[in-house]
């Protein structure tokens, strides 16, 4: 975390002599020829003043900067946010380019503020007063200025003095020295800076972080072709404090040594990516191959080989470092929805960013494309490695797994516990996990309701474990009476509308209607088993709703439904063991009774011509709001209704009227013993009579 | 977990074990072997089986394999031939398990008599050079075997001194080169034929023998404790009771070690929680393909019921019937479950009683007769076939701010199943998801606000126009597009200055102010050029006024921009128009 490349500091040597060429000049030949085709005497003019003027030299001092920027730009891509670099300009002063700041990590603002920096100046005499020594103490000075990560975990301890942070930086001087000794002098002062300033951030004073170490590197920079008097030296300790390495480099070729530094600054690696098919920029209709390198951590290397796999490399021109050369595969669209098995994921930035293969390269993979990297093996043949992908606008390469794993042959799920059932509710719970996708938010509410209030608190796991979810592919408006009961929020409009279904279904029950279902189609049910069907689909609509209970309403629902199963003699009849146990029922002591002529409905009401599914039809076409007092009382003026045919029929003969006689009697007697039963019963003497 | 079983082919084998004419140390060791597949055939025959025999020289007889009968098979035919050679079969375990690379735990399961070998050969002879030369090439292989999971099944009466000795050389190894290792062995007889002092005790058939056919089956039973335990958590989908149960997650998960997030603390060793919870579902798309820690599959878990009976006839009876279903009144979900019960009885009995009713059209939904494991129901099937039909994933929640996904996943034999890809702890481990638990529905947004994935993040130098000059191709490549631009004025003014301004800022950032001459130049030549050619007034106007102004010193201020020649100044234009004949004239 807190490693010597969190912080690391630019020192850019802005005396007179980086306003000096590198002695590197660019051509602009492209345009040369076309002025002398013209011939004659303007032509002739306009030749020799092209080919005078056509040719131009980079500064030093822009060498230095644009090769520190594209450090930067690679830090800045592979640890965003994370490592901080920092730029101080060197001349009669330090001049500030950036601070640790996150704000001021970028590279917009870097750019903006050399805009001020500008060339240095070729017109002041040489003064003592022009020196990178002030960029060098500025440099140690903003070493020991906290990072924001420093700062929090500063305050992680609170007052707690013992743990120290670490504070560790890099100092990467650009800058140009006469001679071995000049070069020594500046490594003796800034070794002493360094030394001073941890004496001011001891206590008493504390003036800022106490620098445990610093690594200083010095770029010493001459124009091409020119020989240094500066002895190039590696690593060397200098005191507890620094270790100091010294580079010659000919202007030009700054970046490929600041290349070649980051990579182990960083820990980083090399891939080029070759064989990449594109078009060719001068000609549409034919294509080449490309070779695009990139940088990325190293472990996407080393997390990757095997004892079977070495990866191949090579040296590219101008460079000193190896690369590892993976070939291009074959690129999977975005339709691959396999999840690849992969070891390692790691930020991924070009070398050449404005190359035409490495935008090619890139804009292929931002628009969604992913490209898989082959290796070769020992043996000859090839593994897929790696794999090169874009994600929000970040590009990754994925280090795959390519040694033999006991994973790759899958224990097939249908040999296993369940394999062989085949009515699972596959499709319902696709339906469910397809509504309960999550998407990312930007502030998320704690008292947000989490998963489980969205999948269902009753789920069975097959067809043949349900009779509700079964019945529901074959009664239209089954769904959504399920879809109203386990509303969280259900309101009375809701409840009005459930127990109309819950009494059609009564009705249906007290009718004998037959249940569709479809392994019984054509074939006629004995009584029994109807009734089967009602007393378990009752019990299962009670444990749906007593499982979505969250209102009143839903109490209402269940209370109603409990009178009606028992109504209808199904706890009695069922468990009545049980139910004493369990629950008790005011009306238990009715239920001879009531079963008897309920018995004599059921017969006539199966040669009755209406089906469930009618009466639910002429229930939905009355949409009028009634309450449940209003919906038993139609219920008990239509089974009346029946009795009265009945009793019609029985007319008839003279000798039936006489048993008639009897029962009606019984009912009188009931009329004395039971107060809750009075209504009812003058209602249906009053039909009579 | 590939497991190579590494069978000692040394004539020291073949001796009767003391007190037991009918076996030796071989045939017990055939036995074992036999055992330890019969256990992982009972477990789901996941784990890959190598086969080595070794004496002198080690000797792969079967390659790995899930075709446990071909080990069966091999092992029969192995004939003892030599000496042992413990550390040249350790080299050849070292080569024939390379190719798992590190990703898997790796077993060796040794079934030996712990014979020391001879000489230079012989482990303590290794012991000896070992210690002298630990960093040197010839002991490199011991590294590459410390990653591995040494199981030794060490055959012995412990009255036996070349056998106690042997134990206590072949600890000393697993300890000196840091080894990951143990040695199973049967406990010591009881003290009282050792006090009589007999030296040849015959076996009272009442007391169990220190080294038998059971003996070695309970070493092979606490082998498979040890090293072959799955990881049994709680999948949780939901708040219904069947849609949580009971599974295995093969191989079994490993404590990882993670780095405190407050420095100066010590690392923490975390597991993974007992109960594996979904949090939301994600199609795999929006995944992709993340850093993973782990990958197992997710097993249902079968109920077993243990006998007292004989392990192998415990073994067919648990495989052979499942226990029924028992329901217990004070089950919290005894309601549900009866219902359940009760509707299933229900949909039996109508495909009876249909068939009584003689309608051979209809189709039995349920089979009578007791229900085989791959009958009842289980919610890993239901998941697994719902997310593939969805191609989704299910995040899941494996600790404390540790996640993972559940997916479908299908090898190349078209075999699926149910797989956790267990990522490394932390909430944001995956870049293009964000954090992890500000995952939400889409009910959660903000009135009018939109997401969806993948999480942007900032600009990458590579999404920007960026202005990079090392190369010179790079160079001439942004002038050439100025050029090709001025060349189609007045239709692509705004090109022009656009890219103009854009090369001249980067310019002036860096110094360059030698490009700007140099383009100034050029731009006048094509001026020129354009000129004779009978461009519009329009284009050579404009060629001109930028030359101008790239070499004017006030415009080298970050501030001001190079802005297109205005048609009101026309006159102006007009007055130019006249002095530029005057030089050619005068020349």
């Amino acid at each position: 975390m807190f490693e010597r490349n969190q912080k690391t500091i630019f020192v850019l040597d802005h005396t007179r002599y980086f306003s000096i060429a590198s002695e590197e000049y660019i051509s602009m030949d492209f345009l040369k020829g076309k002025p002398s085709a013209d011939g004659g005497a303007t032509g002739a003019a306009g030749n020799a003043t092209g080919s005078g003027g056509s040719q131009f030299s980079k500064s030093l001092w822009t060498c230095a900067c644009e090769s520190s920027i594209e450090y930067c730009r690679v830090v800045w891509d592979l640890f965003p946010g994370k490592k901080h670099v920092r730029f101080i300009v060197s001349d009669t002063a330090a001049h500030i380019v950036n601070t640790w700041r996150p704000s001021t990590q970028n590279m917009a603002h870097v750019m903006n503020a050399m805009l001020i920096v500008g060339v240095p100046s070729r017109n002041v005499p040489t003064s003592s007063d022009y020196s990178v020594i002030h960029g060098l103490r500025a440099a140690i000075e903003a070493l020991a200025e906290p990072t924001d990560e420093q700062l929090a975990a500063m305050a992680d301890f609170g007052t707690d003095e013992l743990p120290r942070i670490p504070n560790k930086g890099r100092v990467i001087c650009i800058t140009s020295a006469r001679d071995n000794t000049s070069m020594k002098s500046l490594e003796d002062i800034f070794n002493t800076v360094l030394v001073q300033q941890n004496t001011l951030a001891a206590p008493p004073s504390k003036k800022g972080l106490v620098i445990d170490h610093c690594h200083l590197v010095i770029l010493n920079i001459v124009p091409l072709g020119v020989e240094s008097l500066v002895t190039n030296r590696s690593l060397l300790k200098i005191s507890p404090l620094l270790d100091v390495e010294i580079h010659t480099v000919s202007a030009p070729d700054i970046s490929y040594k600041l290349t070649h530094l980051i990579l182990n600054h960083y820990d980083l690696a090399s891939t080029t990516v070759t064989n990449i098919p594109m078009k060719e920029e001068q000609n549409a209709n034919s294509s080449a191959n490309y070779d695009v390198e990139i940088l990325h951590s190293r472990r996407a290397h080393s997390i990757t080989c095997g004892p079977d796999f070495s990866l191949p490399t090579s040296i590219k021109q101008g460079a000193t470092y190896e690369t590892v050369t993976l070939k291009w595969c074959t690129p999977r669209g975005c339709g691959s929805a396999d999840l690849q098995p992969c070891l390692g994921q790691f930020l991924v930035t070009p070398v050449d960013v404005t190359s035409r293969p490495s935008s090619c390269l890139i804009n292929f993979l931002l628009n969604g494309r992913s490209v898989l990297l082959e290796m070769p093996r020992k043996t000859g043949s090839k593994a897929t490695s790696h794999m090169l992908s874009a994600r929000g606008g970040e590009i990754f390469v994925h280090s795959l797994c390519i040694t033999r794993s006991c994973m790759d042959e899958a224990p097939s799920i249908t040999d296993g516990p369940g394999g062989r059932v085949s009515d699972y509710r596959t499709a319902e719970l696709g339906q469910l996990i397809k509504m309960s996708r999550v998407v990312p938010l930007k502030v998320k509410d704690p008292s947000a309701p989490p998963l489980t209030r969205r999948l269902p608190r009753y789920f069975p796991l097959t067809t043949s474990s349900s009779i509700l979810f079964h019945l529901q592919r074959h009664i239209s408006w089954l769904p959504h009476f399920l879809h109203l009961l386990v509303k969280e929020d259900m309101d009375k409009q809701d409840e009005v509308r459930c127990q109309q279904h819950i009494h059609e279904l009564y009705k249906s029950a007290s009718r004998g209607d037959v249940l569709p279902f479809t392994h019984t189609n054509g074939a006629r049910l004995k009584l029994s088993k109807a009734k089967d069907q009602y007393r378990l689909l009752y019990r299962e609509l009670e444990q749906l709703i007593q499982l979505n209970a969250t209102t009143m309403h839903h109490k209402n629902l269940l209370e109603s439904l409990q009178s009606l199963r028992a109504a209808y003699g199904d706890a009695p009849l069922k468990s009545e063991p049980g139910a004493s146990l369990l629950r008790t029922y005011t009306e238990s002591p009715l239920s001879p009774e009531r079963l008897e002529p309920i018995s004599s409905v059921g017969a006539s009401g199966s040669s009755s011509s209406n089906s469930l599914l009618k009466a639910s039809k002429r229930r939905m076409s009355s949409c009028g709001q009634r309450s449940l007092l209003d919906i038993i009382s139609s219920a008990e003026r239509s089974q009346s209704n029946k009795r009265l045919d009945f009793s019609g029929r029985l007319c008839t003969p003279l000798g039936q009227v006489a048993k008639l006689y009897p029962d009606f009697g019984t009912k009188d007697k009931d009329t004395v013993t039971t107060g809750a039963s009075i209504t009812p019963n003058v209602k249906e003497e009053s039909v009579r009579s | 977990m590939p497991t190579l079983i590494a069978l000692d082919a040394s004539l020291s084998m073949l001796r009767p074990v003391p007190g037991r004419n009918e076996h030796t140390y071989q045939s017990l060791a055939t036995k074992g072997i036999q055992h330890l597949l019969d256990n992982l055939t009972a477990a789901g025959k996941l784990e890959h089986v190598a086969l080595l025999s070794y004496s002198t020289t080690a000797e792969l007889k079967v390659d790995f394999t899930r075709d446990y009968d071909q080990v069966r098979q091999a092992v029969k035919k192995v004939e003892p031939v030599d000496k042992a050679c413990l550390m040249s079969m350790l080299k050849a375990v070292v080569s024939i398990m390379s190719p798992w690379g590190n990703q898997n735990i790796l077993q060796v399961v040794v079934f030996t008599d712990c014979g020391l070998g001879f000489g230079n050969t012989s482990i303590t002879g290794f012991l000896e050079a070992y210690a002298e030369k630990e960093s040197e090439p010839e002991f490199g292989f011991l590294k590459t075997l410390a990653n591995y999971n040494l199981n030794f099944i060490c055959l012995g009466l412990h009255g036996d001194y070349y056998f106690t000795r042997g134990l206590a050389v072949y600890q000393q190894l697993l300890d000196k080169v840091s080894l990951k290792g143990q040695l199973f062995m049967t406990k010591p007889a009881k003290s009282s034929d050792a006090v009589e002092g007999n030296p040849n005790p015959n076996p009272n058939p009442s007391h169990k023998s220190e080294l038998g056919r059971t003996t070695v089956f309970e070493l092979i039973e606490r082998l498979c404790e040890a090293s072959y335990k799955s990881s049994e958590v709680t999948l949780k989908c939901g708040s219904y009771f069947r849609m949580e149960a009971s599974v295995l997650l093969w191989p079994p998960t490993a404590p990882y070690e993670q780095k405190s997030h407050i420095f100066g603390r010590e690392p923490t060793i975390r597991h993974t929680d007992q109960k594996i919870e979904v949090c939301g579902f994600l199609s795999l798309s929006d995944i992709g393909s993340p850093a993973t820690l782990s990958r197992h599959w997710v097993l249902p878990k079968v109920e077993r019921e243990k006998s007292g009976s004989s392990r192998r006839s415990g073994n067919l009876s648990a495989a052979a019937k499942p226990p029924k279903l028992n329901l217990d009144t004070s089950n919290p979900n005894y309601e549900l479950e009866k219902l359940e019960a009760d509707i299933k009885e229900f949909y039996a009995k109508d495909s009876k009683d249909t068939e009584e009713s003689g309608d051979d059209d209809v189709t039995i939904v349920l089979k009578p007769g007791p229900q085989t494991e791959q009958q009842k129901e289980n919610l890993c099937v239901l998941l697994h076939g719902a997310l593939k039909m969805e191609n989704m994933a299910a995040l899941v929640r494996v600790g404390d701010k540790w996640y993972g996904f559940i997916y479908a996943f299908t090898d190349s034999k078209k075999k699926s199943n149910l797989m956790l890809n267990i990522l490394p702890p932390g909430t944001n481990v995956i870049p293009w998801l964000g954090d992890l638990e500000s995952l939400g529905f889409p009910e959660d947004l903000a009135p009018g606000e939109t997401a969806s994935f993948p999480v942007r993040a900032d600009r990458r130098s590579y999404s920007q126009s960026s202005v990079v000059w090392i190369r010179q191709a790079s160079l001439q490549s942004d002038v050439q597009k100025v050029l090709r631009h001025a060349k189609k004025m007045p239709d692509k003014t705004q090109h022009f200055y656009k890219e103009l301004n854009r090369i001249r800022r980067a310019a002036l950032a860096l110094g360059f102010v030698e490009l700007l001459e140099a383009l100034a130049m050029l731009l006048e030549k094509e001026c020129a050029h354009l000129s004779l050619n009978g461009a519009s007034n329009d284009c050579t106007l404009q060629l001109q006024h930028a030359a101008t102004e790239l070499r004017k010193t006030s415009n080298r201020d970050m501030k001001s921009m190079i802005v297109p020649l205005q048609k009101v100044g026309a006159s102006d234009a007009g007055s130019t128009a006249a002095t530029a004949p005057a030089p050619a004239y005068m020349y």
